[in-house]
């Protein structure tokens, strides 16, 4: 098994405006094992995915995830959000072992200043 | 004995996927559906549609499936999912959910949101044990299914 399963990472826009709709992408190293496939020795790899995704924005769960071992190994999603206001994004992404991983960042709206500074 | 049992059905199923695409070079045109060839889904996948959604009506439309026509790694099959579907606080996309016709697990996967995001659209990698019709249904804070479908050639069980 990989060392660095478990580990998440949250990718935020550079520049974040006010109730801008911005695109988060949220990426885990998983294997993501369906179960189906054999080790050398023709020995059944048990399933070991991700099955829960939850996603909070200020403490407020707005989005949730309910996946099979189908997702692809280290699950990517990128979806959209409504900057509405400054606060921790966190996505807690738990698998099917009791494994529970947590990855945050904070979403704060650009100033006018570093606008301008680029 | 397992190596040339994998070659076989890897020359096999490589084989198929050809067949395949020569086949639906020559009726894509004829096929009025967007989906591909034969877009109507087997018994297999309607009883996890009913399963999921009950009887309620799941139209075509107001949700696309941006994705590989041939897959380059049915390990990794991207799908760019988007809908132009209102997204206000008491009329929004509650959620996607991803039908792969000929997968072990045929519901793959549910994306569940609040009006909190903003915009309904979604990111994501999938595997795909073959050759499939991959499924989008957009279910609406009032109940309204929408779906788009797309068939996504493959070449090798990326269900790994």
């Amino acid at each position: 098994m990989r060392g660095d399963t478990g580990q998440g990472k949250i990718l935020l826009p550079a520049k974040i405006t006010r109730d801008a709709v911005i695109n988060i992408r949220a990426l885990l190293s998983h294997p993501m094992l369906t179960g189906m496939s054999r080790d050398q020795a023709g020995i059944p790899i048990p399933a070991y995915f991700v099955n829960d995704v939850e996603v909070t924005y200020g403490g407020e769960r707005v989005a949730h995830f309910e996946w099979s071992s189908g997702i692809s190994r280290d699950p990517f999603v990128g979806f959209s959000l409504r900057a509405s206001k400054e606060a921790p994004l966190t996505v807690t992404w738990k698998d099917n072992k009791g494994g529970v991983y947590t990855a945050s960042a904070d979403v704060r709206f650009t100033t006018t200043t570093a606008d301008a500074t680029g | 004995m397992r190596d040339s049992l994998s070659r076989r059905t890897f020359l096999k199923s490589s084989a198929l996927a050809v067949a395949a695409i020569v086949a639906t070079g020559s009726t894509a045109s004829a096929s009025p559906l967007p989906g591909g060839p034969d877009d109507e889904p087997d018994e297999d996948v309607k009883k996890v549609l009913r399963e999921k959604f009950g009887d309620r009506p799941i139209r075509p439309g107001h949700v696309t499936l941006d994705t590989p026509d041939v897959a380059p790694d049915s390990r990794e099959v991207p799908l760019l999912i988007e809908s132009d579907l209102p997204m206000t606080a008491d009329d929004y996309v509650k959620g996607f959910h991803i039908v792969v016709d000929h997968n072990p697990d045929i519901y793959l996967a549910g994306f569940n949101f609040t009006a909190a995001i903003g915009a309904a659209t979604l990111d994501t990698r999938i595997k795909m044990r073959r050759s499939s019709h991959v499924r989008i249904i957009a279910e609406t804070s009032k109940g309204a299914l929408w779906t788009t479908s797309r068939f996504v050639y493959t070449s090798l069980n990326g269900c790994v």
